[in-house]
């Protein structure tokens, strides 16, 4: 599953830092991250300052139950990094203990190789957007957010803030009630917020969370502007599956309080021991006997009609090139082939499934 | 402006706004003086001591009972939208930030308790047609005493706010309050000197009050984020 890396994008354009970099990256994300690993356990780099998040045999429970059980992953500088899992998994309970909110029970957390916890000065370099957005009803937009600058200690804080409320597209109304605002408004204004200090990391809890499908997107793409923009890493907690699989380079699935999957986005989606094939024919009246030609071909483990088209399963994931030549040389002529990958929601679903039932 | 200013500023201004608390604050500080006036111009005669007395002891659990009020926005609210979590995750100490809840809950509340005491002198006035004059010791009691009630009420509660669930805090709000006005009255009615106002009674008080504030910044001190986070509701 393991191979291909994320980069992440540049902070610098001296090419000495970035070839530094991309070998930290390669380091970091190839060498240490490798699924086979059994119990889902996931060594971490030994040189701390590599990982913007790190999370090491992490464990915490509450009142008896556990919640979380031996988690461990790391998060590289710049990337956008998913953290799936279903309600009561312990996601928001990582980013609780991440932020020093909440200690472990055991194992070791870091967050630019410092404990947050214990270290005050090191929270100016993170940022945090809860569902609730930590603003106040009562004072206006560029109130809450000149609030937050001087807790921060922000430079120029009116330049700032006026950068931010025209980025978030709240500029006329900054001077109204947070109060006034509608739920999207909130949430973006919330944004800015979180990275109102130029943070290092930003944790952004179901930053979607009872949004319409229109604010949304907008949240989506606000995500991704800062990502390129700031050049900040951004850990996401979210439900949208299809949200996470278009902003996020690398994902983790909590389910039942371990982490069952932790790779790319890419890798997750397009690793898989059989791949599904779409094969739409010439003659739509030769399925059937393509069907039958296909099932009688060793590295195809399954193959039905599904509507126009053959749907076949292969054994050999790099078996394409051959089903295709067997059935060109069976007299089939093909009009296109489609290699099918799985979504995310579908790895989701199996993961969580796999967990429910006791795995 | 330091940390704390800044902090208190923004619990002044979102407390300004607040109209429902404002309301109630001032309907509590002009009608409970009003008719503690009538009461006083009954009993208290034209004797000055004993007006500036009765005045100086209608105005601490005034005090407590508005830093309770202003508590509510500043302490309580936060915990039940969870603005509080946020506000954790931010490079300012737990202990700051308490700090300059209490002194943002503090001021407002200093400053509705003169205009209540203010209201007081001008119905016993008014009732018995004798000024109150501006006697030292209830100058003194204005100055010293009620700021440091109000500030220790504000920080207790304040802490048992963070501290507590909402359940808990909707009993323990009522406790503490009873608990402060029971404190009061048992001070004023132990310590000799009559029933009017004097430099032990107000020294007593002083010294009970700097004892309370030092105990709120005790127990704020136990307060964890972790028991705070925990009990967001």
């Amino acid at each position: 599953m393991a191979g291909s890396c994320y980069p992440g994008p540049p902070v610098t354009q001296d090419p000495l830092l970035l070839q530094f970099r991309a070998e930290i990256y390669h380091y970091a994300l190839c060498r240490f991250r490798s699924p086979g690993i059994p119990d889902n356990r996931y060594p971490v780099p030994e040189a701390a300052g590599v990982s913007a998040v790190e999370v090491r045999g992490l464990s915490r429970s509450f009142d008896g139950r556990e919640i979380l059980r031996d988690v461990s992953f790391t998060v590289g500088h710049g990337e956008v990094f998913g953290y799936l899992g279903p309600n009561g998994a312990g996601k928001t309970t990582t980013i609780r203990i991440l932020l020093g909110l909440l200690a472990p029970g055991a194992g070791e957390v870091r967050v630019l190789g410092r404990d947050l916890a214990s270290d005050d000065d090191a929270r100016r370099r993170v940022g945090v957007l809860f569902e609730n957005n930590g603003l106040a009803d009562r004072m206006s937009a560029a109130g809450n957010l000149a609030y937050y600058a001087g807790l921060y200690g922000v430079d120029d804080p009116a330049e700032r803030i006026d950068e931010l409320l025209t980025l978030v597209d709240l500029a006329d109304r900054r001077d109204d009630l947070v109060g006034t605002f509608s739920t999207g408004m909130k949430r973006k204004l919330g944004i800015a917020r979180a990275i109102l200090h130029r943070p290092e990391v930003v944790f952004l809890d179901e930053p979607s969370s009872g949004l319409d499908p229109g604010a949304q997107r907008m949240v989506r793409d606000l995500i991704l502007e800062l990502s390129r923009r700031e050049e900040m890493t951004v850990f996401l907690n979210s439900h949208h599956l299809d949200e996470v699989q278009r902003i996020c380079s690398t994902v983790a699935i909590l389910a039942g309080g371990r982490i069952r999957a932790f790779d790319t986005v890419a890798n997750l989606t397009a690793a898989s021991d059989r791949l599904a094939v779409t094969v739409s024919l010439a003659d739509p009246g030769d399925r059937a006997h393509a069907c039958e030609t296909a099932m009688g071909l060793p590295f195809v483990a399954g193959c039905d009609v599904d509507g126009d088209v053959l749907l076949c399963t292969l054994a050999d994931p790099g078996a394409t090139p051959d089903l295709v030549a067997a059935l060109v040389g069976a007299g089939f002529r093909i009009e296109e082939v489609r290699r099918s990958s799985r979504s995310l929601e579908e790895i989701y679903l199996e993961h969580v499934d796999l967990a429910e039932g006791g795995a | 402006m330091s940390t704390l200013g800044i902090i208190a500023g923004r619990e002044m201004r979102v407390a300004l706004r607040n109209r429902s608390i404002l309301i109630s604050g001032l309907i509590f500080a002009i009608w409970l003086p009003v008719m503690s006036a009538m009461g006083i111009a009954a009993g208290a005669g034209e004797e000055v001591t004993t007006l500036a007395g009765s005045i100086a002891a209608v105005t601490l659990p005034v005090g407590v009972f508005m830093g309770y009020i202003f508590c509510a926005d500043a302490f309580l609210r936060e915990k039940r939208d969870g603005t509080i979590e946020t506000l954790l995750c931010t490079p300012v100490s737990l202990r700051c930030l308490w700090e300059g809840k209490a002194v943002g809950v503090a001021v407002p509340a200093y400053l509705t308790t003169l205009l209540s005491a203010a209201v007081t002198a001008a119905a016993v006035t008014g009732l018995t047609g004798a000024p109150v004059a501006a006697e030292p010791l209830l100058l003194a009691h204005l100055a010293v005493v009620v700021p440091v009630w109000i500030a220790a009420a504000a920080g207790l509660i304040g802490a048992a706010q963070l501290a507590l669930g909402m359940r808990e805090n909707q009993i323990l709000g009522f406790v503490l309050i009873f608990g402060f006005v029971f404190l009061i009255i048992g001070l004023q009615q132990v310590v000799p000197g009559g029933p009017g106002i004097s430099a032990t009674t107000e020294a007593v008080l002083a010294a009970a009050g700097v004892a309370l504030l030092a105990l709120a910044r005790v127990i704020a001190g136990k307060v964890t984020k972790e028991r705070i986070v925990r009990t967001i509701p």
